[in-house]
């Protein structure tokens, strides 16, 4: 995946050899150094720590934690184990609302980016507003659209309902609304976040470029393709893996909107993962389950670099 | 307040979590039964000579009751000199997630409060002491209880939790509403007969009377009320088998899901909504906690009463918490502490009467029967459930098993599955969950 | 621009303003409600006897909820955090994404896997490493292990990647060492993306209500989101306070946010190559 990465995020201007330096390459490391421990510390080790509980029937309080082998993974496997339901069906809901929420989440941040990135009167004003959902918390906008989106008391079906349109929707508990409400929460409450981050990738692409191109006679089109999208390509490819590493990471919005309703339909993987783990103490299971899961999303992530690179 | 689920319940999730690495960390002295701390054969609670201590203590009072506890430390503590309580309140689901942190790394409290269905699982896991001397220096015994609440605390036949209150479920209404439907609002109904008529005349006047909610606060609590007032039990009593799915829990659940169908509540009814709906005037009655004396006290212009739950099936029952004063494991027991704690469980257990008029029904029966409880209306009125309130087998690992049920009575109630099958689906569930817990905890 | 495109242009901008700010200001609108107001059916849209009650009872709570000491404690952890994020992150993304040295490959691919695995895997190991330090009940607990994350490298690198190499070239011929073009000509070519990031880890932490709630035990040293879930389990349907909590949470980040933007965006040089 890193050699994807290299190739996709060479940047736009001829390639230059590394930047000389002096001594007998000490120089990086230093530079690392400070992250570097922190990362060791706070990540890495945390990361393995779990890796070696997942191997484990592992509940901290007790004393005996035995060790199970790949145990906790077979019972993912297993159709007869008290998780395989359940964590399958988890699996499914993040697979839905990922790929719901992806693509609007790549693409309409980055209309929004090329529309603020314009001059003009109130831009900054119109910034802030786009971006402000998104500094409210996950325990905020959660308590704020369940209120709202209460189907027999709140607003948005009121407000419907003053505009003639059906206003019993069970945005919160029936499908597919739930998905829909899971979705647009989403995509109203980050979508200011990829905008930004556009939006500091378009300051970057050198104004010459553009000036160049419209020498050449290119249209706006012309230009978005070949200026703006290769410009961007680098931040665009981290827009997208952040992002679909945030939506399949999602459990805040359907913890507290949701709860997972209908049912277990709307419970997503993390909210079960987090339930067996934290809530029924099965840790090495959870981490099982964590784990597989990290897997699932390095082969979708590698698969989605893969099209990147063709893509051009 | 609600007991102990937090509409940021992602945290509830994490019961515990961080503690008991820690506890691994501090020496290998396992769980409960090895339990040192503490000292067997202590004197009388009652009273404390000893050299002055601090004491720590840890709830999740953040309602109205929280002041109300407030101040009665603050009496104990200027009764007791040589004892100085001080208390921290959090949100529940955050508190039990943070307490077996914190007594594993020794930052933890000397005294909280547990409800009940958590003990057995805090007991397994070495998170609570023993509480058996507590019982036994204040003379403390089931006859001073209501039995099912003082049984359970107990778990592998020690006791690791004293009373401080029950808080069943009762029926709140709207008397407005009432009246608008020609019914009496000093008379709420009783019998299923009643309640059916008094649906059907407040349906007439366009009121969906009972909102059925498919949430666990509190739909899961109705179902359990009436599974047991059709003569059910959720599990067998050692906690083997689920028994919820049998022909009392089809029927409990068909009754609730039947107000759907008939029109007597929504569709789609979202958490806290049938609560609001009450507090608007858009439904008649609602089966809530008795903590919801305090919200709807809080609510201007809204006249409302509070009774025992109707009788559906064949008995009266109801659901019911309780809030149960523990003892946390130290790193380094002090018996200086832990006596003077006792006396603080003491003293409070005894001034009960005091809490009861923050909200709850107090688990002590002399006091529950005193002049002063009876005097409390809308308390006293719960209050008489007392004898017909079920609490979940002492297993740990419980609540996992009973998460399933929360989501056979969503599927049901929201119309996605039909009761029988919903449950059907749910006991398969819960039974591997505890024989996966039998397997966990050694049962 | 023409006059009817000026138009069309702010009254399609307005429309999507008000999707964005409508919730928001119902938030705040709320707040300002008495509790039966709050959840009237239909809904109404000014509060008829607009009453503050709300803000007088999460400030009025005493010692158990110091509200404007979360505030503060919020204040000094999320800054605190951003500004390591930066010094550390920034120095590692550099190395990642100008230097050549052995292992490199295998450095960036290790950090990025760790993105991958969901973070609540770390919380145990974490809480027991923070334990450790002695760190518990500390806003040390808060600032330093969120750093750690893979994030912020990942960010800069990718920006770091994208900046043109001929203002480096020109500095080494100068005669340069790799901190002075660090410092003199990455940093401040990379503006935008160091201030998107600032706010982002500020956000993060800022909003972070998980880890706050195993490592912070008395009420004097909690954040804002722990210590206004104690007013949430204490006002379950009343609205108003509720809305009133979120708002106090929400609006001063809002604030800074609008200052801080300027950083990002507005009086920030463009690639530096146009001199």
């Amino acid at each position: 995946m890193v050699d994807v990465l290299a190739e996709t995020t060479t940047g736009t201007s001829a390639p230059v050899a590394a930047a000389p330096r002096r001594g007998p390459g000490l120089t990086p490391y230093l530079f690392l150094a400070p992250y570097a421990l922190l990362f060791v510390t706070f990540t890495l080790a945390p990361a393995a720590y779990g890796l070696w509980i997942s191997l484990h029937d592992w509940d901290y309080l007790l004393p005996g934690k035995p060790f199970v082998g790949l145990d906790n993974y077979q019972a993912l496997f297993s159709s007869t184990s008290p998780v395989f339901d359940f964590f399958w069906q988890s699996m499914q809901a993040t697979g839905i609302f990922t790929v719901f929420s992806v693509p609007l989440l790549v693409v309409v941040p980055l209309g929004i980016a090329l529309i603020l990135n314009r001059s003009f009167k109130g831009r900054t004003v119109f910034r802030a507003v786009y971006f402000a959902p998104y500094v409210l918390g996950v325990a905020v906008i959660g308590v704020l659209w369940r209120f709202l989106l209460d189907p027999n008391l709140g607003a948005v079906n009121a407000l419907l309902g003053a505009i003639g349109l059906p206003d019993s929707t069970a945005w919160t508990t029936g499908l597919p609304w739930a998905w829909v409400s899971l979705v647009g929460v989403t995509v109203w409450w980050t979508l200011g976040f990829n905008a930004v981050i556009y939006i500091a990738g378009l300051q970057d692409i050198p104004r010459e470029l553009y000036d160049a191109a419209k020498v050449d006679g290119a249209g706006r089109w012309a230009e978005f393709r070949h200026v703006t999208l290769p410009g961007l390509r680098p931040v665009l490819l981290f827009v997208v893996i952040n992002t679909i590493l945030a939506s399949s990471n999602m459990f805040g919005q359907a913890y507290l909107i949701t709860q997972g309703a209908p049912g277990v339909e709307t419970r997503t993987a993390i909210m079960y993962i987090a339930e067996e783990g934290l809530r029924s103490y099965r840790m090495g299971s959870a981490a099982a389950m964590s784990y597989l899961l990290t897997l699932a999303l390095l082969l979708i992530s590698m698969v989605t670099f893969r099209l990147f690179r063709t893509k051009d | 307040m609600k007991p102990h689920l937090s509409r940021r319940g992602l945290l509830g999730l994490g019961v515990g979590a961080g503690g008991a690495v820690l506890l691994g960390a501090c020496g290998d002295d396992g769980p409960n039964p090895v339990v040192g701390g503490g000292g067997q054969a202590q004197p009388a609670a009652t009273n404390y000579t000893g050299p002055n201590v601090a004491l720590t203590f840890w709830n999740g009072f953040t309602g109205g009751d929280g002041p109300v506890m407030k101040s009665l430390v603050d009496r104990f503590n200027s009764e007791n000199p040589n004892i100085k309580v001080t208390m921290n309140v959090y949100e529940w689901a955050d508190y039990y997630q943070k307490v077996p942190a914190a007594v594993s790394t020794g930052n933890g409290p000397d005294l909280g409060i547990m409800h009940v269905e958590q003990v057995a699982t805090n007991a397994a896991r070495g998170v609570v002491l023993p509480l058996d001397d507590v019982a036994a220096s204040l003379q403390l015994k089931e006859d001073d209880f209501s039995p099912p609440v003082w049984r359970a605390g107990v778990y592998n036949n020690k006791r690791y939790a004293i009373p401080l209150d029950v808080h069943p479920l009762g029926m709140f209404y709207n008397k407005a509403v009432l009246e608008k439907a020609g019914l009496d609002p000093d008379n709420p109904p009783k019998t299923k007969d009643d309640y059916m008529k008094a649906l059907d005349a407040l349906k007439s006047k366009g009121v969906q009377g009972h909102w059925a909610t498919p949430f666990p606060f509190t739909g899961t609590m109705q179902f359990e009320s009436l599974t047991w007032q059709f003569g059910g039990q959720l599990f067998d009593e050692q906690a083997t088998k689920p028994l919820f799915a049998e022909a009392p829990g089809v029927q409990a659940l068909t009754w609730l899901t039947d107000l759907v169908k008939n029109g007597y509540s929504p569709k789609n009814v979202a958490q806290d909504a049938d609560l609001i709906a009450l507090q608007n005037g858009k439904a008649a009655f609602n089966w809530n906690g008795i903590w919801t004396i305090n919200t709807l006290k809080g609510v201007k212009g809204l006249t409302w009463g509070v009774s025992a739950l109707p009788t559906i099936g064949t008995q009266p029952a109801a659901w019911a918490g309780s809030h149960n004063f523990v003892q946390f494991k130290q790193r380094t027991p002090d018996a200086n502490k832990l006596q003077a704690g006792k006396v603080f469980i003491n003293f409070i257990s005894k001034n009960s009467i005091e809490w009861a008029k923050g909200g709850q029904v107090p688990a002590r029966k002399e006091i529950r029967e005193g002049g002063e409880f009876k005097g409390l209306a809308e308390q006293a009125a719960i209050g008489s459930q007392i004898d017909n309130l079920h609490f979940p087998p002492s297993v740990p690992g419980i609540p996992d098993a009973m998460a399933t049920i929360d989501t056979a009575i969503n599927e049901a109630i929201l119309l996605r599955k039909e009761p029988g099958k919903a449950l059907a689906d749910a006991a398969a569930k819960a039974s591997q969950i505890l024989e996966q817990n039998r397997k966990k905890y050694g049962g | 621009m023409g006059r009817v495109r000026g138009i069309a242009w702010y009254t399609m901008l307005s429309g999507l303003s008000l999707v964005f700010i409508a919730p928001v200001v119902w938030m705040l609108i709320t707040s300002f409600k008495t509790p039966d107001e709050a959840t009237r059916v239909p809904p109404t849209l000014l509060p008829q006897s607009p009453t503050t009650g709300a803000y007088d009872t999460i400030f009025s709570g005493g010692s158990q909820t110091p509200v404007l000491r979360w505030f503060l404690n919020s204040m000094l952890a999320a800054t605190g955090q951003a500004l390591l994020v930066l010094a550390v992150a920034s120095m590692a993304a550099y190395a990642l994404a100008r230097m050549e040295f052995r292992g490199k490959r295998a450095i960036f691919a290790l950090i990025i896997a760790t993105m991958f695995v969901p973070s609540f895997v770390l919380i145990i190991p974490n809480f027991l490493m923070v334990d450790r330090l002695g760190w518990l009940d500390s806003l040390w607990a808060l600032i330093v292990p969120g750093a750690a994350s893979a994030f912020g490298v990942f960010f800069l690198r990718q920006f770091f990647q994208s900046l043109p190499r001929e203002l480096e070239e020109a500095a080494v011929l100068e005669g340069a060492n790799s901190w002075q073009i660090f410092t003199k000509v990455i940093l401040p070519l990379s503006k935008p993306a160091l201030a998107t990031l600032a706010v982002i880890a500020f956000l993060t932490n800022w909003n972070d209500f998980i880890w706050p709630v195993y490592v912070l035990f008395s009420p004097g040293n909690f954040t804002l989101p722990p210590g206004l879930a104690i007013l949430q389990g204490a006002y379950t349907i009343n609205y108003p306070v509720i809305m009133a909590g979120a708002a106090i949470a929400s609006i001063p980040v809002l604030i800074l946010f609008v200052i801080a933007q300027r950083y990002i965006i507005e009086g920030v040089s463009r690639s530096g190559l146009k001199g």
